[in-house]
């Protein structure tokens, strides 16, 4: 698309044929420069996108995919949030990049992000408001909102009692069988809902508490587990994880799995997370990256995240038409009351962000 | 025009290139951000003053440090494990194949072409409560419910590294005994000497020098191993190489990060040349 506007206006021959002619050639800067404006000086039909692991297949593309078949799409991986923003950081040639509530302030105060035209997204209108505003920053919209979900405390019924406190994660009895994520503002968060802590207002003390629990805890821990389909479900399948800081896409997994698992509803709450796309400042291809986000928002796009990774997707449509009752156990959908009982996850300043991670560290170091 | 020397140079030039290119730069840079004294993002255009402070971040916390004192130890376990099992097996590449030697050298290499993700995942397999080892154990009666020491543990981590690197750790072995002079081994036997004895007095020393490639080859890149420990290691093994991941990863302080790095090539250089001055290999062979 973009290469034929290309192709129309800087290689016209018209322009080439007036440019070899010296007489000619303040008309024919003139004209290149009137094109060239018209043009918007033709954005690459290219794009790069900083993404975490498995996103970069084609299910989660597809629609912009079909609608841009000329157009190319390249992904760079991210290990996690603090990955992805130390990557645009580093100057990443990427156009859109892909990370999780908690983080939407620092690409905005380091001006790593672009304002996004919202009346340019034909499918913005499906996504609901509450989902809009956390893709706001100082009441502007920075970022679409894409994929969502909860995190809890996953279990496997034929080991477990009712699981009822996210102090599961603590309990000796499950010694050898419990598996925590790797990541420091987890593992605070987690503190924070079993102390009745604000977790945007840890203390120095409180934080050093939390520590001594996470080293406390490390001994009945299997593993810190990175990544969810790879070091967590195939575990939780096979009956060796009995208790695990989890989403729901491992819980939807193990029961198409046949597996005695479930979802806890903790009296702390659930958490509950959502993916952003932001667009950098940087990126030449602010058109085309504003059409990705658009196409990820799409129904097919929409219903793979669904159907594939078992997460929930801004496109309220696409969520209404979900019938598998699995998906429906997973998603909560009709717990009426469950949005009541979960915890959304909150914006952390750098400060925070920099001392929960050199805690972990601290923790897995220890 | 070059003369024969000049021309060799020339030769010679693009290793040198690349390996300036692509591994002393970025070791250089890596040095340059350790000095930075703020954490976080790096702006290589603005001004900074160089600082010690993420070497004092990295030497006063006594937990990083045991990290580094038990990554040395495990690379020394895993190092001298591969090269005594790969000892035996470069003797009979050397000695005992004969003609087929090369053809059972590319079989001992043939598991280096699957992704070393992929072997240490097999071993993940192996090793885990449901996997193949606990399965015989329990078939065979000798254990009633699955050992938890086999996988997320210290050992299975050394486990998964000497596999991994016993074809590695033959090869120099290997190519020290493929030069011994065979006349050595036949006037050792013509002044009297038996096959235990030849093998003590003769084929051991002159292989000492592949053997101490082999240690080194495995000894310096398992100091900063990270993937293996994260995938079989579990939360109680965690190795220094899987703190510079972090510190690069996770906390985004590619500075505090950097200075880890710094230590460990410190520290692995100077146990380098402690041990070859230790271990005088010339008088050994002599």
């Amino acid at each position: 698309m973009a290469i034929s506007r290309g192709a129309r206006c800087g290689g016209h021959p018209a322009v080439r044929a007036r440019v070899r002619s010296t007489r000619a050639f303040p008309a024919a800067l003139l004209s290149a420069t009137l094109l060239l404006t018209a043009c918007g000086a033709a954005e690459p039909n290219e794009l790069l996108v900083l993404e975490w692991a498995g996103y970069e297949e084609a299910d989660f593309w597809v629609d912009f995919a079909e609608a841009n078949p000329d157009a190319s799409v390249e992904f760079q991986i991210g290990a996690n949030d603090a990955d992805i923003l130390a990557q645009m950081h580093a100057g990443s040639d990427a156009d859109v990049f892909h990370f999780y509530t908690g983080w939407q302030q620092f690409y905005v105060d380091e001006g790593l992000v672009r304002e996004i035209d919202t009346s340019k997204l034909t499918n913005w209108d499906k996504v609901p408001d509450d989902m809009k505003a956390l893709g706001q920053v100082d009441g502007k919209q920075y970022y679409v909102p894409w994929d969502w979900g909860f995190t809890s405390i996953l279990y496997n019924t034929d080991h477990v009692a009712e699981v009822t406190s996210w102090d599961a994660l603590f309990s000796e009895e499950y010694a050898g069988h419990i598996s925590m994520w790797d990541d420091g503002p987890g593992a605070v968060t987690v503190s924070a809902y079993i102390n009745g802590w604000d977790e945007t207002a840890i203390t120095e003390e409180q934080l050093a508490q939390i520590e001594t629990d996470w080293i406390v805890q490390k001994p009945l821990n299997l593993h810190y587990w990175t990544d969810e389909y790879a070091d967590l479900c195939p575990e939780v399948i096979s009956g060796d994880i009995w208790v695990a800081y989890a989403w729901q896409g491992c819980y939807a997994s193990a029961l198409y799995e046949g597996v005695p698992v479930a979802y806890a509803n903790p009296e702390e709450g659930r958490n509950s997370w959502v993916g952003l796309y932001g667009i950098s400042a940087e990126s030449e291809s602010p058109e085309l990256a504003l059409e990705f986000l658009d196409a990820k928002l799409a129904e097919v796009t929409c219903s793979n995240a669904v159907t594939i990774f078992y997460y929930g997707c801004a496109n309220a449509d696409v969520m209404a038409a979900v019938e598998d009752e699995t998906l429906i156990e997973a998603f909560a959908i009709n717990d009426p009351g469950i949005l009541e009982a979960t915890n959304f996850t909150p914006p952390v300043t750098a400060e925070q962000r920099d001392a929960w991670t050199a805690m972990w560290t601290r923790v897995k170091a220890e | 025009m070059l003369g024969r020397r000049g021309f060799l140079r020339f030769l010679a030039l693009p290793p040198y290139v690349w390996l300036a290119a692509f591994l002393l730069a970025p070791v250089l840079l890596i040095g340059v951000i350790s000095f930075r004294p703020e954490p976080g993002p790096i702006d290589f255009g603005e001004p900074w003053t160089p600082s010690l402070v993420q070497y004092g971040r990295i030497l006063e916390t006594a937990s990083y440090l045991r990290q580094l004192a038990i990554s040395a130890v495990m690379a020394l376990i895993v190092a001298a494990s591969a090269t005594m099992l790969a000892f035996p097996v470069a003797y009979f590449l050397a000695f005992r194949a004969g003609e087929r030697a090369s053809l059972y050298l590319v079989l001992l290499l043939v598991p280096a072409a699957v992704s070393f993700l992929l072997r240490v995942m097999a071993w993940r397999l192996m090793l885990g409560q449901e996997g193949g080892i606990n399965s015989a154990l329990q078939w065979l009666g000798l254990t009633k419910e699955p050992l938890d020491l086999l996988i997320y543990s210290r050992s299975a981590v050394v486990v998964t590294l000497v596999y991994v690197w016993i074809p590695f750790a033959t090869l120099p072995i290997y190519a020290a005994m493929g030069r011994i002079d065979r006349r050595q081994l036949e006037a050792a036997a013509d002044l009297g000497a038996g096959p235990w004895s030849r093998f003590w007095r003769v084929t051991v020393p002159l292989s000492l020098p592949g053997a101490a490639a082999a240690f080194f080859m495995v000894f310096i890149p398992t100091v900063g191993e990270y993937i293996t420990p994260r995938l079989v290691g579990g939360s109680e093994t965690y190795m220094y190489g899987q703190l510079i991941q972090d510190f690069f990863g996770r906390a985004a302080s590619w500075a505090t990060g950097s200075a880890a790095a710094v230590i460990m090539l410190v520290l692995t250089v100077v146990l380098v040349l402690v041990a070859t001055r230790l271990v005088n290999l010339r008088r050994l062979t002599a």
